[in-house]
C-alpha cells in the first residue's frame, strides 16, 4: 500500500484564485503542486502558510492519491478547485488540458471527503 | 489602564479612563469612581452611591437595559460590552438607554471595540470607547458617511428630513 | 422607477471609499481577515471555491437598461463574461478579485448599483413580486415600500450585527410570486375592509436546515407604521436571537421557541413604546418615492391587439412562446414578457454579457426602461403592448433568451452548488441539466404542465429545494454525489414544504426518478391537476411506489 500524499493549498487573498504549495512558492496548477508524503513536513509546510495573512487565505492540507502514476485529489470537491466548474470546461485551470487535466477528471481515487473541513467551516 | 476615547463636544479626544471597573470580588478602591458589573449591583451598588463617589454599571450584552431603571438617573456612566465585535445587542441597549430610558451620562464601549465601528457606535448614542486606535482614525471612521437613512439615537436627521428642506 | 437622487448617490460613494480603504487596510496587513471578512461580507464579497464571488444588490429585483448595460460591463471586463441571477433577484459574478472589487463597485455606482448588506449578518436585499406595477391584482405598487425599507435598512446602526442574516420579501397580490412566506419577514400588501392600504406580517419564515413557513403576527398593520413595525421586529430579534449556535440564530428558531403569538406581544409592546414619528416615513417622501414609479402612460392599442392575435394564431411557435412565458397585463393592450435563462443544457439563471445587452436594448426599445429579476432566475420585462410582442420574441430567440418553458419542468432553480460554491456538497447544475434535457420536448414539457423544480447543492437551500413542487437536495454519501427528493413543497401563497419521498438517489438516476414522477403524475392526474395538485391530493405513497420500482437496494 502507497503511503498517503498531501498537497497544500489555499487561495490567494487578493485575487481568490486556487493555488497550490509548489518547490517555488505557490502555483494555480496542482501539477506542480509539491506532494507531501510525511505529514510533518505538510504540517510544518501548513503552519508557515498561515502566517502568510497578507498573501493567502485559508490554507489547508487535502490528500492526494496517485492513479496510473498522477497525482490527483482524493476529494471530489478539491478536484473541482483544481480543475474549475465541472459545468464550464472552458473556464478554470483546466482549459490547459493535457494528460494530468484527463486524470483530474477521470480519478477513481476518491471514496473519501476528506480535505474538506465540514459543512460550514468555522475558523 | 485601558486608554479611551470620548466624543465631546463632537471632537473625538485622548482621555484617561477615571474609573475602576470592580472584578467579581475584591474591595473597590478607597476612592474614586467605580464601575460595577450588574451581576454585582445588588451588593454593592447602593452603598457605593451613598459613599459620595461617581458610580457606574457595566452590562454584558445579555443584560437587559430595565435592569437599570431604578438607578439611571445616578449613574455617571453606563458601561456595555461587546465581548466580540460583531455581537451586534450593544447597539441595540444602547439605543433603548438614550431614546427609551432618556440616559444622559456617559455611554461607553468596552470589549472588543474596533474603528470600522466607530460609525455604528456613535449612532447608537455612546461617547466613549475603550479602543487603542487613534481619535484621528476613530474620528474618521465615524465621520465615513455624509448622510443617514434612518433616525437613532444620535441627532443626525435622516435623509427623508434633509430631502424636505431643499 | 426609483432613480437616486443626490443623497443617494453620496451613501454608495461613501460606502465605496470607505470599502476602498478597508480593502488597502487588509493587503496592508492593518487588519486581520477576522476582522476584514465581516466587512468584506457586508459587501458582498465571498471567498468561493475558484474566486471571489461578488453579489449585487439589484434592489426589488428592478432594473433600467443602464443598469444592466454596466451588469455587463463587468462581466466582461472584470470577470468571464457572465452573470448569475439568483434566487433573492441579485446577480452574482463567479470570478472576480478582491483587487478589483473597490473600482468594481466604483462602476456600479455610476449607474446606482451596488452590492451593499448582500451578505453578513445583516438586513439584505429587500425582494419583491417581478410583476408588481404591471400585475391586474395587485393592491399597491410593491416597489415603494421595497424602496421605503432598501434605505432603512441601509447602514442601519443598530442592526448592522444580527445573529444571523435577515432576509425580507413583499409583495402587493394574493397570487404570491416573492415566496414571502419562506422569509424572515413577509409583507402582504392588501386594503382592509375599509379600504386602508396595510400589510399583512408574517415572520419567522426560512428554508436551510430548519425549514418554516412563516406565521402571521399581524393581520392589518397600517401602511404607514411600515419601518417602526419592522424595527420593532428587529430590535427584539437582534437583543434575543441566539448568538450561541450558528445553526439556531435565524428569527425563525426564536418565533418557534416562543410561540407567535408570544412574539407577536413582544413586538407589540416595543412598538407600541417607540417614537414612531421619528421612524416611519412623512407622508412627504413616501409621495415623492411613489411619484418615481407608476409613470408609464400605457396606450391603448386595438390594433396591435389584434396583430398580435393574427400572429398568435398562424405562428406555432409564437403561440407556444406566448401560451408559456407571456403573462397578462393590468392593461388590455399590455403583456408582461418573461425571458427565460433556462435553456436547455446550460446554467439555470446564467447569462453572458451578450444577452444582457440585448435584454438592456429590449427594455429600452420597447420596454419603457424597466426590467425586472425573478426569485425563479429569469428575467421579466413587465411593459411590452402586444404590437411590439412579436419582435421582442424574435430579439429573444436569436439570443437564446425564448426557450418557453416558464414554470414548466425545464425552468429549474438550481444554486450553483459544487462546481462554484464553497458551502456545497453536491453540484446541483449538471443535474439541472440532465432533467431539463428530458423534458426538452416543448410538447411533452407542457403536456406535464406546471412543475417547479428545486435543486439545492447542500443545506442551506440556497436552490429553495424546500419549496420545489419537486424538490432535490444534493449530499455527499462517502464521497459520492447522492440527491434526496422532497415533493409538494410551494412557495406561493399556498406555500408548504415538500415532504420526503424516500432513500436518496445516486446522480445518475436523478433524471430517471424525475421521469418517473413525471409519468405517475400523468397517469394519476385528475382534470385541471397541476402536479403539485395531485400530490396534495394522493400524498407521497404512489410517487414513492413510482419512483423506486424496480430500484436496487441503496
Amino acid at each position: 500500500m502507497s503511503a498517503s500524499l498531501q498537497a497544500l493549498t489555499a487561495n490567494d487573498l487578493l485575487t481568490g484564485e486556487v493555488v497550490f504549495r509548489s518547490m517555488e512558492g505557490w502555483t494555480p496548477r496542482f501539477a506542480d503542486a509539491q506532494l507531501f508524503s510525511d505529514p510533518l513536513d505538510a504540517r510544518a509546510e501548513l503552519d508557515l502558510a498561515v502566517l502568510e495573512t497578507v498573501r493567502l487565505a485559508d490554507p489547508y492540507l487535502i490528500d492526494v492519491a496517485l492513479t496510473d502514476g498522477l497525482p490527483s485529489p482524493t476529494s471530489f470537491r478539491e478536484r473541482i478547485r483544481a480543475l474549475g466548474p465541472t459545468v464550464r470546461e472552458d473556464l478554470g485551470p483546466q482549459t490547459e488540458g493535457g494528460p494530468l487535466v484527463d486524470a483530474l477528471r477521470h480519478s477513481h481515487a476518491a471514496a473519501r471527503s476528506s480535505g474538506r473541513l465540514g459543512l460550514i467551516r468555522k475558523r | 489602564m485601558q486608554m479611551l476615547i470620548r466624543l465631546e463636544a463632537g471632537r473625538f479626544v485622548r482621555a484617561a479612563d477615571d474609573f475602576i471597573t470592580l472584578a467579581a470580588e475584591g474591595d473597590p478602591p478607597a476612592d474614586g469612581g467605580v464601575i460595577v458589573p450588574l451581576a454585582h449591583w445588588a451588593e454593592m451598588g447602593e452603598r457605593l452611591l451613598s459613599e459620595g463617589r461617581e458610580v457606574g454599571v457595566r452590562l454584558t450584552s445579555a443584560d437587559p437595559v430595565e435592569a437599570l431603571l431604578p438607578v439611571l438617573e445616578r449613574l455617571s456612566v453606563v458601561a456595555v460590552e461587546f465581548p466580540i465585535f460583531r455581537d451586534g445587542r450593544g447597539y441595540s441597549a444602547a439605543v433603548l438607554l438614550r431614546t427609551r430610558l432618556g440616559y444622559r451620562g456617559e455611554l461607553r464601549a468596552v470589549g472588543d471595540v474596533l474603528v470600522d465601528q466607530a460609525w455604528n457606535l456613535v449612532r447608537c448614542g455612546f461617547d466613549a470607547f475603550e479602543t487603542n486606535a487613534s481619535p484621528e482614525q476613530f474620528a474618521a471612521s465615524a465621520h465615513r458617511f455624509r448622510h443617514v437613512y434612518q433616525a437613532s439615537a444620535d441627532d443626525r436627521p435622516p435623509a427623508f428630513v434633509e430631502r424636505e428642506t431643499v | 422607477m426609483y432613480s437616486y437622487d443626490t443623497i443617494d448617490a453620496a451613501m454608495l460613494a461613501d460606502r465605496n471609499a470607505e470599502f476602498r480603504d478597508q480593502v488597502a487596510r487588509r493587503l496592508s496587513g492593518d487588519m486581520s481577515e477576522a476582522q476584514f471578512k465581516p466587512l468584506r461580507l457586508m459587501n458582498g464579497l465571498y471567498l468561493q471555491l475558484h474566486s471571489y464571488m461578488l453579489r449585487v444588490a439589484i434592489p426589488y429585483g428592478s432594473l433600467n437598461p443602464s443598469q444592466l448595460r454596466a451588469l455587463a460591463h463587468v462581466a466582461r471586463r472584470w470577470d468571464k463574461g457572465y452573470g448569475h441571477f439568483t434566487t433573492r433577484q441579485n446577480l452574482q459574478f463567479h470570478w472576480t478579485r478582491l483587487s478589483d472589487a473597490p473600482d468594481i463597485l466604483d462602476h456600479l455606482a455610476t449607474v446606482g448599483l451596488h452590492a451593499i448588506q448582500t451578505s453578513g449578518n445583516c438586513i439584505r436585499n429587500t425582494t419583491s413580486d417581478p410583476f408588481a406595477g404591471a400585475a391586474a391584482d395587485e393592491a399597491d405598487d410593491a416597489r415603494i415600500w421595497c424602496e421605503a425599507i432598501r434605505q432603512w435598512s441601509s447602514f442601519h446602526p443598530e442592526f448592522t450585527y444580527l445573529p444571523r442574516k435577515f432576509k425580507i420579501a413583499v409583495t402587493a397580490s394574493a397570487t404570491d410570486r416573492a415566496a414571502v412566506r419562506a422569509h424572515d419577514i413577509g409583507l402582504v400588501l392588501h386594503r382592509n375592509d375599509e379600504g386602508r392600504l396595510g400589510f399583512e406580517v408574517i415572520v419567522g419564515g426560512g428554508l436551510g436546515r430548519t425549514p418554516f413557513i412563516g406565521k402571521t403576527i399581524r393581520d392589518h398593520l397600517p401602511a404607514e407604521h411600515l419601518l417602526s413595525y419592522l424595527t420593532a421586529i428587529l430590535r427584539i430579534y437582534n437583543l434575543e436571537g441566539r448568538r450561541d449556535n450558528l445553526y439556531k440564530a435565524r428569527i425563525k428558531i426564536l418565533v418557534d421557541s416562543l410561540g407567535a403569538a408570544a412574539f407577536a406581544e413582544k413586538v407589540e409592546a416595543e412598538w407600541v413604546a417607540m417614537d414612531r414619528a421619528r421612524i416611519d416615513l412623512p407622508d412627504l417622501e413616501l409621495a415623492r418615492i411613489r411619484a418615481s414609479f407608476g409613470l408609464i402612460a400605457h396606450k391603448s392599442d386595438p390594433g396591435g391587439r389584434a396583430a398580435f392575435e393574427a400572429d398568435k394564431a398562424s405562428d406555432r411557435a409564437f403561440s407556444r412562446f406566448v401560451r408559456n412565458n407571456v403573462s397578462a397585463h393590468k392593461h388590455p393592450d399590455y403583456a408582461i414578457v418573461s425571458v427565460s435563462l433556462k435553456t436547455i443544457g446550460d446554467t439555470p439563471g446564467d447569462a453572458s454579457a451578450d444577452q444582457m445587452d440585448v435584454v438592456a436594448d429590449l427594455g429600452e426599445a420597447y420596454g419603457h426602461g424597466d426590467i425586472r429579476v425573478t426569485h425563479a432566475q429569469n428575467l421579466v420585462l413587465p411593459h411590452i403592448s402586444l404590437r411590439d410582442v412579436r419582435a421582442v420574441y424574435e430579439k429573444l430567440s436569436a439570443a437564446g433568451l425564448a426557450t418557453p418553458n416558464i414554470d414548466l419542468a425545464s425552468d429549474i432553480i438550481a444554486c450553483p452548488g459544487l462546481d462554484y460554491c464553497a458551502l456545497a456538497n453536491a453540484r446541483a447544475i449538471p443535474i439541472s441539466q440532465d432533467i431539463a434535457r428530458r423534458f426538452a420536448d416543448p410538447d411533452r414539457a407542457e403536456q406535464v404542465g406546471e412543475l417547479k423544480i428545486k435543486i439545492s447543492g447542500c443545506i442551506n437551500a440556497c436552490g429553495h429545494h424546500h419549496l420545489g413542487h419537486i424538490g432535490i437536495l444534493g449530499v455527499d454519501k462517502k464521497g459520492e454525489e447522492f440527491f434526496q427528493f422532497t415533493l409538494g413543497g410551494s412557495g406561493a401563497e399556498d406555500a408548504s414544504v415538500g415532504q420526503a419521498l424516500g432513500p436518496a438517489v445516486p446522480a445518475d438516476k436523478v433524471a430517471d426518478t424525475v421521469d418517473r414522477l413525471a409519468a405517475a403524475y400523468l397517469d394519476l392526474r385528475a382534470p385541471g391537476e397541476r402536479f403539485l395538485d395531485t400530490v396534495r391530493r394522493l400524498g407521497v405513497a404512489p410517487f414513492k411506489a413510482a419512483a423506486y420500482a424496480d430500484a436496487d437496494p441503496a
